[in-house]
């Protein structure tokens, strides 16, 4: 975990739960910013200065934006929160940037959310090919459902995880969701953010939520209109830090 | 050039006869008007025309501007003659750094750079030289604005220990790609001939630093062409490796699977197909078997009509009868054909 100690659009300081190899970093943090500040209309690209990196350069990875709009009706509030991913690239050993694109500048406050990995190229080895496990949600009644295209690949110190939303029982459509991902390690909480689902308002980007991870529990509160539109395919996907050790398991009872 | 000691020669300058006389730092120098021997190249001859052109120009600039070029020249040194370092006068400097970043693909200066630039040396680990591969491996990466400058021979005999004559720009200011930098294409073009197993090739490269026109010093070495080279080339799959007998539904392909770590590095323009969600890729060449399986990558809409959306994609490896395919499949997020998928993606 680290600080970030400066950026050059006007964004609050950035804590980021890290893992470094020597030849790739993944980084998760979350940070919200105000696209009208002189900072950020000056900037060509957002720059975040941080603390010693373990590499001095990377390839492209994916950071989320997202903004929020809620439209207040007679009837009550709707959603139109939307987003899309942008480039991002560690520049040298102290200088992590975002590309930056004018597509919400008029929506802001921005959310950026980084669960990326940065890796280097031409490291005298190939891929290292991870396994795949399907992971197992379970919510009360089954409720909610995934597509076979829900899994993770956990490895010691990260995880990378790819969430494809399939259905919800009607009844539970508007309430809060939450539940337990088996294959999940519990030493992973984050903010991670759920591009798709239809946006009549941003036929652009179409919408994006959030949903919180954390002790393997799914949560996910806020959800865009057209969440289960056809064809708008809800997804995650997002390299996750792992915490410190897993927990050990409780003792079975004898 | 002629450095006269003797004072008889003292205070002449001007030109006669295709010999000029001048006085520098209390030197008087007699030159002899050179000619180029042999046949030039295009690159030579393009070189030749921008240096005259920057010359000419120098009249253009504003008196501060010529005091500038002028006082940065007092700092600079040239290349030594006769054991005393030359002086650089400021439009020498002028046309030297210009002519460096013309060269490089860059605008000529009318401002002099506010002080010399301390450019590194070119640190590599091995040269490659054989008929179907030429690079540099091992680079030591040096941020923008350096670029690499590499000069090489044609074919040598192998007895020859000093061809630096015969080297000529093969590129004039290149990245070098994670360390690595192949100029075999760039080879051919310049020089028109393969290397030839047993022969010696010369070959030097420094950085340029494209912002000021001030290059480092220059690192040499000669090799012996072999046949073949324990070289390994980094696993892609790029536009190059397309196989032309098949119909790939990309515009812009490059997979890199270097990274030595769980993911491969994507980048790639997907046009789709016949009305399904997915883009495919026919490679010439199979994949090595251990990276062969599933990637998960992000994409990004950028089609025609504005869309911007997230998107993700599972990419399908497939060896088959010694060639290999890549199937884009379409995932997550509102699908739209033309999409860049790009990014860090794990494979499994």
């Amino acid at each position: 975990m680290f600080n970030s100690i400066s950026n050059n659009f006007g964004a609050p300081q950035i804590q980021f739960k890290d893992y470094q190899a020597p030849n790739y970093v993944v980084l998760n943090g979350k940070v919200t910013f105000d696209p009208t500040n002189a900072a950020y209309q000056a900037c060509d690209q957002l720059e975040i200065t941080v603390p010693d990196l373990t590499i001095d350069r990377s390839t492209i990875g994916g950071v989320f934006v997202r903004f929020i709009e809620t439209q207040t009706y007679s009837w009550g509030d709707s959603i139109y929160d939307g987003g899309t991913v942008l480039k991002s690239w560690i520049k040298d050993k102290n200088t992590i940037v975002v590309e930056k694109q004018p597509w919400f500048d008029q929506n802001g406050p921005l959310i950026l959310y980084f669960v990326t990995m940065y890796a280097q190229l031409n490291q005298g080895a190939n891929t290292i090919k991870g396994t795949k496990q399907r992971l197992t949600v379970t919510t009360e009644g089954n409720y909610l459902r995934f597509s076979s295209d829900t899994f993770v690949v956990v490895f010691d110190h990260w995880v990378f995880m790819h969430l494809q939303f399939s259905s919800c029982s009607y009844a539970y459509r508007d309430s809060p969701w939450e539940a337990t991902l088996e294959e999940m390690p519990a030493n992973v909480t984050a903010d991670v953010p759920v591009p798709g689902g239809g946006n009549q308002f941003h036929q652009d980007c179409f919408g994006m939520g959030e949903c919180h991870i954390e002790n393997k529990i799914f949560t996910m509160d806020r959800r865009v209109m057209g969440f289960w539109d056809t064809g708008r395919e809800p997804f995650a996907f997002a390299f996750l830090v792992r915490e410190g050790e897993e927990p050990e398991p409780e003792p079975a009872e004898e | 050039m002629i450095a006269l000691p003797s004072i008889a020669f003292g205070g002449f300058s001007g030109s006669a006869k295709g010999v000029t006389a001048r006085q520098v730092a209390g030197r008087s120098i007699l030159s002899l008007k050179c000619y180029p021997t042999g046949v030039a190249t295009g690159a030579q001859l393009a070189r030749r025309a921008s240096l005259k052109k920057i010359a000419k120009s120098w009249v253009t600039l504003t008196n501060e501007q010529r005091q500038e070029w002028d006082r940065l020249a007092e700092h600079a040194t040239g290349a030594s003659s006769l054991g005393q370092k030359a002086e650089l006068s400021g439009m020498n400097l002028y046309v030297r750094l210009n002519a460096n970043r013309v060269m490089a693909g860059e605008s000529v200066l009318a401002s002099a750079p506010a002080g010399q630039v301390a450019v590194p040396n070119v640190d590599f680990t091995q040269v490659v030289v054989t008929p179907q591969l030429i690079v540099l491996g091992g680079v030591k990466h040096e941020p923008s604005p350096n670029k690499l400058v590499v000069k090489m021979s044609g074919n040598q005999s192998a007895g020859v220990s000093n061809g630096w004559s015969k080297t000529v720009i093969i590129t004039p200011g290149m990245e070098d790609d994670w360390g690595e930098a192949d100029v075999t294409h760039l080879y051919l073009k310049t020089i028109g001939v393969e290397p030839v197993p047993g022969q010696k090739v010369f070959v030097e490269a420094y950085w340029l630093d494209t912002a000021t026109g001030f290059a480092g010093q220059t690192t040499r070495t000669s090799v012996i062409v072999t046949g073949e080279s324990p070289y390994q080339r980094r696993v892609k799959a790029t536009m190059d490796n397309l196989d032309p007998t098949e119909e790939s539904h990309v515009s812009e392909l490059d997979v890199d699977f270097s990274t030595g770590a769980p993911v491969a590095q994507f980048d790639a323009q997907c046009l789709g197909h016949s009305n399904v969600a997915s883009s495919e890729v026919y490679l010439d060449q199979p994949l090595p078997s251990e990276i062969i399986g599933t990637g998960v990558a992000i994409g990004r809409s950028n089609d025609n009509d504005g869309h911007i959306n997230a998107q993700s994609y599972l990419v399908y490896m497939y060896n088959r009868n010694g060639k290999s395919q890549l199937t884009f499949a379409h995932r997550g997020g509102p699908y739209y054909t033309h999409t860049e998928v790009f990014g860090t993606g794990i494979i499994y």
